[in-house]
């Protein structure tokens, strides 16, 4: 190890060949992905996402919901995750084909939330988690996020967007109401639209046992 | 083990090296104090964080103090503000003592240290505010990244024409990985926000660039310099030779190799190619090799002379240091065995490895190292050794209460998340006392970094004038030059 030259190389062949490998290869064959057709609706698969639930993305990204949820449901038998009912199937690369960033996240703080949408389709419920965790949940350590709720003063007729049925703390002074932002809705929007119920080819629901 | 190059005292004489050393003095401590000065800030964010995942109330409802932002903003801030910066710090002075040139191109490390921290103060207000992009080791905002490249780039010259003036001699071992690291970073860094942040790939890649980028900066940034630090250093301050030079070749090259194979195995059962799966697995698996080599080789270096340990700060945090790198490879190597990862993937398990890699090895390693420099550019001690051993062991049983606390702890969190018949709850409750615990080693990792900046600004501004080296215990071994000037 004489020379400066031959270190050079050394080191950027094996750095290269993880880049070719793990790097190059995703890009080459993971990237192209397309979306398959959806027989029964003439749509596709993954679904098209609503454009709320693209901005809500961002919403997810900037508050950090990935350092507590993860979004992968991990393969049966190695893991539990099917039997836990995270999901009724293996999340492979195309399930994240619709969104901008993939989320698989490290840590399960709180749940996984693949298919939360598949759990949950009322939006107020989720609106209800995010402004006062701890009047749905007691024992919750998800932090609250009302800074995404706007408590404003109801002008006439209160608005149809409040949030309705908070209880305990969490309930607005009378006269008063909790309206999400535009933010909030937004982020609501992702999370029903975190849904993998359609069936792919490449993930075929594991057998009953 | 004479036929090997090593750097001995006849070739660079006292005076030479004293030039050499104050040559890299404004910006070696340039980086280093802005290195402390974020690790403090770094720390107290940390700190904050773990308090909220145990009173889930605490600063609740403030946009910039969620926890899913401060989380990011501290971690951001100790691998782009600490790490980095007291990386580059020390492969500066490394760099120039190995090629032995004095350091002249002042103008462009200082701008590269102030534009640095400048892009880092951007992108770690744009994290509070809102703007992270949630990607592993990568939150920092598309807007932020430039700034910290354009500054890398001013290092890369100077580290380009330092080497190109070196002169025709052997390159020893810590050059080796010396510029392992000063290559990988920016291949790194600048690839993966080229892919997943500026123009992202499409999300079915993602994962597994994502993954190779988290696991590469550990392994082929992190562990590089630390490493170059140690086989400088120890082999320096203790007055003996590296023991091997073929386990010196097979750490680094199986490094090389393993270190930049191993994003599969934090993907187990996931959404990427199952070979990819198994290749990271194997990849981690084989970390063992370089673990054993770097380890048993300083070991061996150090062994019959572990007293130089006991008196010396720079020898005491280096070991320290390695001795944490060993464990967090061969911790995560279990960790990587899939039908251990089924069960113990998504638990505080991995937080207690990451505290492992960054505060248990590399901060240590880096903080031996500046313990060691920084008396040779100043021309005096520190100021006093009562701190030094406070810094010491605050920082040593912090790291120990938060990493065996989250790995008990751990265990018991993902027994509970992978059992079907135990229910979501069981799982927070069973974490509690262990986050309990790990918040309150958080505290105290806090207060050696605070103690240790302290120390920083003591011997800058030269409060004790001429006092005698601080030295943890009465000094027995004589090492190859004084422990200052
Ligand atoms: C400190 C960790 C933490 C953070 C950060 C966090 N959560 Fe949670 N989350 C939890 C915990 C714990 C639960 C389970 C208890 C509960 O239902 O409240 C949970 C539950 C949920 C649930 C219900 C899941 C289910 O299956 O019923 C949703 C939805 C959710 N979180 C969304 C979010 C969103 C969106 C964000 C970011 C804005 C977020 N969480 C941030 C800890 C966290």
């Amino acid at each position: 190890m004489k020379k400066l030259p031959s270190l050079f190389f050394g080191i950027l062949v094996l750095f290269g060949s993880a880049w070719i490998g793990v790097v190059a290869y995703s890009y080459n064959n993971l990237s192209v992905l397309e979306p398959l057709p959806d027989e029964e609706t003439g749509g596709t698969l993954p679904p098209t996402l609503p454009g709320l639930a693209v901005i809500g993305e961002k919403v997810y990204a900037a508050n950090g919901c990935v350092e507590c949820h993860s979004q992968q449901v991990r393969l049966a038998p190695l893991t539990t995750d099917i039997a836990k009912e995270l999901g009724k199937r293996q999340t492979v690369a195309r399930d994240y084909l619709r969104r901008t960033t993939a989320f698989p996240g490290s840590n399960r703080t709180g749940q996984d939330l693949s298919n939360y949408g598949a759990r949950n389709d009322d939006a107020n419920a989720i609106h209800k988690k995010l402004y006062a965790p701890r009047s749905v949940v007691p024992w919750s350590t998800m932090p609250s996020y009302s800074y995404l709720y706007e408590v404003r003063k109801i002008q006439g007729q209160p608005s149809n967007e409040s949030v309705v049925g908070l209880t305990g703390a969490a309930a607005p002074k009378p006269g008063y109401e909790v309206v999400p932002t535009q933010k909030a809705k937004a982020l609501a929007a992702y999370l029903l639209s975190l849904n993998q119920s359609y069936a792919l080819p490449e993930a075929p629901p594991p057998p009953a046992q | 083990m004479s036929a090997f190059p090593s750097i001995s005292a006849n070739t660079l004489s006292t005076a030479d090296r004293a030039r050499i050393d104050a040559s890299t003095r404004g910006p070696v401590l340039l980086f280093f104090g802005s290195a402390l000065f974020w690790l403090v800030f770094g720390l107290a964010l940390e700190t904050l964080a773990s308090v909220q995942l145990i009173l889930p109330w605490f600063l609740e409802g403030i946009s910039f103090l969620t926890y899913g932002r401060i989380t990011q903003a501290a971690t951001t801030i100790f691998a782009y503000g600490f790490a980095t910066p007291a990386a580059i710090g020390a492969g500066i002075w490394l760099a120039s003592r190995l090629c032995r040139v004095e350091l002249d191109h002042h103008k462009l490390l200082v701008s590269a240290g102030i534009v640095w921290n400048l892009g880092l103060l951007i992108g770690a207000s744009g994290i509070l505010s809102g703007d992270s992009t949630s990607l592993p080791l990568l939150c920092l905002p598309g807007y932020s990244t430039p700034i910290l490249l354009l500054s890398y780039l001013l290092v890369a010259i100077w580290a380009l024409l330092t080497f190109f003036r070196r002169g025709d001699s052997p390159l020893f071992v810590a050059e080796w990985f010396l510029f392992a690291g000063l290559l990988a970073f920016p291949w790194l860094f600048a690839a993966a926000n080229t892919l997943l942040v500026w123009n992202p790939v499409n999300a079915p890649a993602q994962p597994a660039i994502a993954y190779w980028f988290a696991g590469g900066f550990v392994n082929l940034w992190l562990a590089p310099m630390g490493a170059a630090a140690a086989f400088y250093i120890i082999p320096k301050a203790s007055g003996q030779p590296v023991a091997s030079h073929h386990l010196d070749l097979l750490g680094f090259w199986t490094l090389m190799l393993f270190g930049s194979w191993t994003a599969g195995a934090s993907l187990i059962g996931g959404p990427v190619p199952a070979w990819i799966q198994s290749a990271g697995v194997a990849a981690s698996v084989m970390m063992l090799v370089p673990a054993f080599a770097i380890g048993v080789n300083l070991h061996l270096t150090l062994s019959g002379h572990y007293a130089t340990v006991g008196w010396s700060p720079a020898l005491r945090f280096l070991a320290t240091g390695i001795g944490c790198l060993f464990a967090y490879w061969v911790l995560n190597a279990i960790n990587s065995l899939p039908a251990v990862n089924a069960v113990t993937h998504f638990s505080d398990i991995g937080r207690a490895l990451t505290v492992l890699a960054f505060y248990g090895f590399f901060a240590m390693a880096a903080s031996g190292a500046i313990y060691y420099i920084v008396p040779r550019l100043t021309g005096h001690e520190w100021p006093c050794h009562g701190g030094v051993a406070w810094h010491y062991w605050l920082a040593a049983v912090g790291v120990g209460l938060i990493v065996i606390d989250l790995l008990t702890g751990g265990l018991i969190q993902a027994y509970a998340l992978t059992n079907p018949i135990v229910e979501f709850r069981s799982a927070l409750d069973f974490i509690w006392p262990f986050r309990f615990m790990s918040a309150v080693g958080f505290i105290l990792l806090f207060l050696s970094a605070a103690n240790f900046a302290l120390l920083f600004a003591g011997i800058l501004l030269d409060t004790r004038k001429n006092a005698a080296p601080a030295y943890l215990a009465v000094r027995e071994a004589d090492s190859t030059e004084p422990v200052a000037v």
